[in-house]
């Protein structure tokens, strides 16, 4: 049993790993004719994988119902939402409109999750003004640049800002584009080194982490 | 002095979010309307468009959902408009399942205002899964992708895909996102194999993180967040819903640096205190 956890899994990992990573600079219809099959593959793996998504949330959900932790009331709501779109869903054949009207799939759509969804995120303005007079404080010369520097992008971003202000736009612009470029260039080199370092770990057996189990990986 | 900033500075937080909610309903119920500036990388955008000859192929994909609809919308329907005045071919898709039918309303309301006929003008292709493995297959096999569109239509035989087989014939491609699964994944898995050119429009969020592929020539425009939608709606000359909340959120920003500038007042006439926490 111990091939059908562990070689195998590396074995298929270790070929799969080099065989595609060489396919990008390979234009061969053989190597192209890989790639689409290989991609289908990928996306039906994927299909699963929010399968196994919805399980887990109903298993977390399912646990503090069970044991009626702190808030498990929500988690019964959740689960009779995820019941009702499930059953209206069936019914209506997940079509959101038929012959131009619109179903109970898709007014729960429409009037349901879009609201919900807009309220959850719209509620992020009134915090972050909140949080924005309480903690936005020139303790520190760090803190003061980049106080400075948020409020004159505050200002440049808007018409009002550059109607007041006209500088703050061409400020806001150079910002933007040379010093918050500049970090976020650095930023995204290191998490892109890190990424092909843990990608040749996990290709080369290295790092085994995903293989899931215990003392016997 | 010190006692009224001691005050003001722990003040009820409800106060705050009253004043917030003031700045944004008050200049919606009577906008100021001021102008719209255009920053390059918005006019890119508009510029490629432009140029592009009537039936060019042009691919949007809608990566967002509801919570950024107010953001994104307002760019997803200035482009469309502005895609649809040009008489381009359009594609759309969205690698976020929860924005199937956000997506799909857009496309529908935005294509009836110019008669365009699903099928042959536009194509909505819906939600399938994979992100990064969905581009690679798109830009294999476009029908192995999506045998049919949203509306369950065999992709195959469609007029508006005539000679298009995959991504490699796609002759604009933007994709409008709320997250990973957006700009980055479709410049990746995308544009850097398959060769066609691609922009971006995103979160005011999100936009700033964009700008190293802005710089360096991987995606040709950018259009960030309400300001960018905006300006897009003034260079095509309809505004809408992003010039309208210009004004809301030219005020809430206004009030947000008030509230810092005197918080931070407060915190600087109270900082001599000793042993009193600030």
């Amino acid at each position: 049993m111990i091939f059908l956890k562990r070689q195998l899994p590396l074995a298929i990992t270790f070929i799969m790993g080099i065989a595609f990573a060489l396919q990008y600079y390979i234009p061969h219809p053989v190597s192209e004719e890989a790639i689409t099959s290989v991609s289908k593959w990928m996306q039906i793996i994927s299909g699963f994988a929010l399968l196994l998504g919805v399980a887990s949330l109903f298993h977390v959900h399912a646990v503090k119902i069970k044991r009626q932790v702190p808030g498990w009331g929500y988690s019964f709501v959740l689960y009779l939402g995820i019941f009702i779109t499930i059953l209206v869903g069936f019914w209506g054949k997940g079509e959101v409109k038929v012959d131009g009207a619109q179903t109970a799939f898709g007014w729960l759509y429409d009037y349901m999750m879009v609201p919900l969804q807009g309220t959850m995120f719209s509620i992020l303005a009134f915090f972050i003004a909140s949080a924005a007079y309480r903690a936005f404080r020139a303790r520190s010369r760090e803190a003061s640049v980049l106080l400075i520097a948020a409020v004159v992008v505050m200002m440049g971003r808007v018409p009002l800002g550059q109607f007041l202000l006209p500088w703050t736009w061409d400020v806001t612009q150079w910002l933007l584009n040379v010093m918050n470029s500049a970090v976020r260039r650095a930023i995204l080199i290191g998490v892109s080194m890190g990424s092909i370092a843990l990608s040749l770990k996990i290709i080369l057996g290295i790092e085994r982490s995903y293989l899931g189990g215990g003392k016997e990986q | 002095m010190k006692a009224f900033a001691r005050r003001m500075i722990g003040i009820d937080r409800r106060i705050i979010f009253l004043l917030i909610a003031a700045a944004t309903l008050l200049p919606l119920l009577q906008p100021f309307g001021l102008p719209i500036k255009v920053s390059p990388e918005v006019k890119a955008v508009y510029d490629h468009i432009e140029k592009l000859p009537e039936r060019s192929v042009f691919l949007i994909s809608f990566d967002f959902d509801p919570s950024s609809k107010p953001e994104l919308e307002p760019q997803a329907v200035a482009l469309l408009r502005h895609a649809f005045r040009k008489n381009l071919r359009v594609i759309g898709m969205t690698h976020w399942l929860t924005g199937t039918g956000l997506a799909d309303g857009v496309f529908s309301t935005a294509a009836a205002e110019y008669g365009k006929v699903r099928g042959k003008d536009f194509v909505f292709l819906g939600w399938s899964p994979g992100g990064g493995a969905l581009i690679i297959a798109m830009g294999q096999d476009l029908y192995t992708a999506f045998p049919s569109d949203y509306s369950k239509t065999p992709t195959r035989d469609m007029p508006v895909l005539e000679g298009v087989r995959n991504l490699r014939d796609v002759n604009y491609m933007i994709s409008l996102a709320a997250g990973s699964s957006g700009i980055e994944m479709w410049y990746v898995f995308g544009k850097d194999k398959y060769r066609f050119e691609m922009a971006g429009g995103a979160t005011g969020v999100i936009a700033p993180g964009l700008y190293p592929f802005l710089r360096s020539g991987q995606i040709n425009g950018l259009i960030g967040g309400l300001q960018g939608a905006a300006e897009y709606e003034t260079l095509i000359g309809r505004k809408g819903m992003a010039v309208a909340g210009m004004d809301a959120q030219s005020a809430t920003h206004f009030v947000i640096i008030v509230l810092v500038v005197l918080c931070n007042v407060f915190y600087f006439t109270l900082r001599g205190d000793k042993g009193k926490q600030v």
